[in-house]
């Protein structure tokens, strides 16, 4: 971890520090005639790790989707580095800085661990620099540098997690948005990754990252969102949140 | 040696076809889990864009048009440049729209597609074979090998040409950017969407891809065998397509071991086997069926795939296409429905209207062309059986439709009649016991068909029924002493009550139309019953009935059976009215034209199949009167077809989703039905 090379990208560094990178407006999300997400509004400030916390079916997993592209919004706006992108194409947002590692990994597994991360930079087009963002990715994840040739399927969860992680960063994101990233792993893994999201904003990289244990985020945020039924319920920097708060909204208390 | 030699190479060049053919299948299927049929015409276009490009001139619309005539490496290009491009509209128009719709839509619009380029191509160049412009290098004396096998240098043009091809995808698909992009949206579409594929672009190219595989596959063989037709594009499809399903379909590799195989076995079946060649196409699909049954996933597939058939055949929606489109076939739905609810009450208007209508229509024309529409409805309502209320596609359902007809027929004509000497007329009630008798051997052999289906879902079953149905064709054909053959059997009696001829179109309106009583009483009963509840329950989801213990093997079988009943019951009465039956009644396209009935109608519904038959027979009547139909008679076809597309884009759930019998507790209402209170 000893590279100094940036694993950001230049759109972060150029931005007006006084510009949030990504400003979510009344989003909302429908499936069919069900609203699941309902409103809400979001910011994310460069530089920064906020998360998103809530119990099952809050809406989370659908605000990511929504911001990647892959939801269409029922209401709402998307800015990212002083860009209206509510309308552009997800593919193409990659290739804007947003990366998204999806809720359960979803790495080829067909395909080897090398395969995935040239995968990762498709949207860049700079074949010259593939080769040294791989070296740098085997340096985030040395257990990945082991494996490079082996099939993603065969690897352990934790390791696609790594893997996963890594294919998003291949992109060269300013922003990175991270679903349950810990999902399913044992403990050590779970500090693992939790250490590598740490290091990699101390790269200068910003992430959203939405997460079952609110503990842990709260103690990683910078900032934390709490959505419940589709809404945001509760917000407040990741210091000050009173975690009897976060209980009562997980339990389904009113707020 | 030399005889086995010669059957070999010819082997060989077949199999270079069938393997490029099958390549067009395995790629789109790959990348979209989309079975393609349309790439059968998109082979026999390949073949009479080439043949065209060569020519001087060629008559298109029966006016004689100057072409370039060029060479045939330079033709070859420019049709299989075309070929792609319209694969690539193709998917854009018929397919793209549906590719979050139930998996029947799609099959629905790749099938309407096929029917629609096919009597376009018969349109433009008639329904002639063109015969394809011999190349220069054909005229080149052929290689000898071993001094007894002859190989003329196109034939090895072909093979090297299939070689090069496949080794060049197959290098493309490893090492290039795209091919790894194909590949990963083959694997998981939405994660190649996060790292930032254009995964409808990508579709776009595999589509290309496999229609340029296509129609060069087309062109050699138009080459090879001298002629392009508007229908030789058929059974090169279906084999192409069994050979990628014999290799393990989504691999290129499989494609070429399939296709390889198919050639050599059809090569030696119509060498060795006593009147082979009339045989080799039931050889092939009988090495499908088998394959199918021990491993399903094909010779180089992998298991996960057969999975990919798994999921409600007719459930989800699409929120594609304006909003007053979707409103308007939401009320459409809603009368439908609110018609269904009605139940009994509306059944007997129904009735009632039919008998009025068959009463008043004067003109025998028109009273024959009802009997029609009875009939196809009641054929459709068979299908409907089995599609619309189990959930489980049956492309072979002819097959019982043709046991019942050749049953009677046989009986009648080939054995009391012509062995034995007995008048028609002194055996009449013979009729009234083949229907039954016809309908519980129908029922016996489609459970003997459906047992080994059981293990399929979606796709695989689609291809398995279609292999069986092909199967029961060719038998029909070739099975000189027990069916006559291509011939067919003439003078089968018309029906007769006793001693009372029922030969007048009037009567037989009647006759069908109190067998459609029968027909449609009965399967509503057996839909309303605990029966029809496990065939819901398997349509909605296979996997949850049978952990909620729905023995669902059991229950298919039984709507296999049903749906066999249904067609030998029909078959029998059909052969009677028309009088006359061939193999030709009972094709493949039939069975699609029913399934188009049953999906236009209201897939699931009682009436339904009754409403497509009607809105096809009369419209394929009235169309006649159209100027340019007149000109052109197979654009009706091709009209349905583009009818069938516009509905599966807009509505692919079908008109009738929500009237669609469904699994309610009593007092209960579907969710989806409110219009209905």
């Amino acid at each position: 971890m000893s590279h100094t090379a940036p694993i950001v990208h230049p759109t972060a560094l150029t931005l007006h520090p006084a510009e949030p990178l990504l400003q979510v407006a009344g989003l909302a999300v429908s499936y069919g005639r069900i609203r699941a997400v309902d409103g809400i509004d979001l910011t994310v400030e460069p530089g920064r790790i906020v998360s998103l916390v809530g119990s099952n079916g809050a809406g989370k997993t659908t605000t990511l989707m929504a911001m990647s592209g892959l939801l269409p919004l029922a209401a709402g706006r998307i800015r990212f580095a002083g860009e209206d992108i509510t309308t552009l194409a997800p593919e193409l947002r990659v290739a804007r800085g947003i990366a998204h590692v999806p809720e359960r990994r979803r790495v080829f597994a067909g395909m080897s661990v090398r395969e995935n991360l040239v995968l990762g930079a498709y949207s860049r087009g700079d074949a010259v620099d593939i080769a040294s963002d791989l070296e740098r990715m085997v340096a985030l994840f040395p257990r990945l540098g082991e494996r490079v040739a082996q099939l993603a399927g065969t690897l352990s969860g934790g390791e696609q997690q790594m893997l996963a992680i890594a294919r998003g960063l291949m992109s060269r994101p300013s922003l990175l948005i991270m679903d349950e990233p810990t999902m399913g792993l044992a403990p050590q893994m779970i500090d693992l990754i939790l250490d590598t999201v740490l290091e990699i904003r101390k790269q200068g990289m910003t992430v959203l990252l939405v997460e079952q244990n609110a503990v842990e985020a709260m103690r990683l945020s910078d900032h934390v969102y709490i959505m419940r039924l589709g809404r945001i319920v509760h917000e407040d920097s990741g210091a000050n949140i009173d975690p009897e708060r976060v209980k009562s909204f997980y339990l389904g208390a009113d707020s | 040696m030399d005889y086995l030699g010669q059957l070999l190479a010819n082997g060989l060049v077949l199999g270079a076809i069938y393997a490029l053919a099958a390549v067009a299948f395995t790629l789109v299927y790959g990348v979209v889990r989309l079975v393609n049929f349309a790439f059968g015409e998109l082979f026999m276009l390949g073949a009479f864009l080439t043949a065209s490009l060569m020519l001087p001139e060629v008559r298109l619309l029966g006016t004689i048009v100057p072409m370039p005539g060029f060479s045939l490496p330079v033709a070859a290009a420019g049709a299989i440049a075309l070929t792609a491009a319209l694969g690539v509209l193709v998917d854009r128009i018929a397919y793209r729209p549906l590719r979050n719709a139930p998996r029947l839509a799609p099959l629905i619009t790749s099938i309407a597609v096929s029917v629609v380029l096919q009597s376009l191509a018969q349109t433009v160049w008639g329904a002639e074979e063109l015969r394809f412009p011999e190349f220069h290098l054909a005229t080149l004396p052929p290689v000898v090998l071993f001094d007894s096998i002859y190989l003329s240098v196109m034939d090895l043009v072909v093979m090297a040409t299939a070689l090069a091809a496949m080794l060049g995808l197959s290098a493309f698909i490893a090492r290039s950017s795209l091919g790894r992009a194909m590949r990963a949206s083959a694997e998981d579409q939405m994660a190649a969407t996060l790292v930032g594929i254009p995964v409808n672009r990508v579709v776009a190219a595999a589509f290309a891809i496999g229609s340029g595989f296509a129609a060069l596959a087309g062109l050699l063989y138009a080459q090879t065998y001298g002629f392009a037709h508007s229908s030789m594009g058929f059974l090169p499809g279906l084999k192409a397509l069994t050979a990628a399903v014999l290799g393990g379909i989504g691999s290129i590799p499989g494609a070429a071991l399939g296709g390889l195989i198919l050639g050599l076995v059809e090569a030696l079946g119509s060498g060795y086997l006593p009147n082979g060649t009339a045989w080799k196409d039931a050889i092939s699909f009988v090495l499908l069926v088998g394959l199918l049954y021990l491993r399903p996933q094909g010779l180089l597939g992998k298991p996960e795939l057969n999975a990919a058939g798994r999921g409600s055949l007719l459930g989800g929606a699409s929120e594609f296409g304006a909003a007053w489109l979707r409103a308007a076939f939401a009320k459409v739905d809603g009368g439908l429905t609110r018609a269904a609810a009605a139940g009994p009450r509306a059944a007997l208007a129904l009735l009632a209207l039919a008998i009025l209508v068959g009463l008043v229509v004067p003109s025998d024309y028109w009273l024959r062309i009802l009997t029609m529409v009875v009939i196809y409805g009641m054929l459709a309502s068979g299908l409907n059986v089995i599609v619309g209320f189990a959930g489980l596609l049956d492309l072979g359902f002819v097959a019982f439709w043709a046991v019942g007809s050749y049953l009677t027929s046989i009986l009648f004509v080939l054995v009391l009649k012509d062995q034995f000497g007995v008048a028609p007329a002194d055996i009449w009630w013979l009729l009234y016991l083949n229907l039954p008798l016809a309908g519980l051997l129908a029922a016996g052999f489609a459970v003997l068909l459906g047992t080994p289906t059981l293990r399929l879902r979606g796709d695989y079953l689609a291809i398995m029924t279609l292999g069986f149905g092909e199967i029961v064709r060719v038998v029909a054909i070739n099975w000189m002493d027990l069916t006559n053959g291509p011939m067919g059997i003439r003078g089968i009696p018309a029906p007769n009550l006793f001693g009372i001829a029922l030969g007048s179109p009037r009567a037989q309106f009647f006759f069908a139309l109190a067998l459609a009583v029968l027909v449609v009483f009965a399967i509503a009963r057996l839909v309303r019953s605990y029966v029809g509840r496990a065939w819901v329950a398997i349509r909605e989801d296979e996997e949850a009935a049978e952990a909620m213990g729905v023995p669902t093997a059991r229950y298919k079988l039984y709507a296999y059976a049903a749906s066999g009943f249904v067609g030998g019951f029909v078959g029998v009465f059909y052969a009677h009215s028309q009088q006359y039956i061939s193999p030709l009644n009972f094709s493949l396209f039939e069975n699609i034209l029913l399934l188009m009935l049953v999906v236009l109608g209201g897939l699931g519904t009682f009436v339904g199949p009754f409403i497509g038959a009607l809105i096809w027979i009369v419209f394929l009547q009235l169309a006649l009167d159209l100027p340019f139909v007149q000109a052109y008679p197979e654009t009706r076809f091709a009209l349905l077809g583009v009818v069938l597309i516009v509905l599966m884009v807009f509505r692919p759930q079908g008109l009738a989703a929500s009237a669609r019998v469904a699994l309610t507790m009593p007092g209960a209402r579907p969710a989806n039905a409110k219009e209905a209170a």
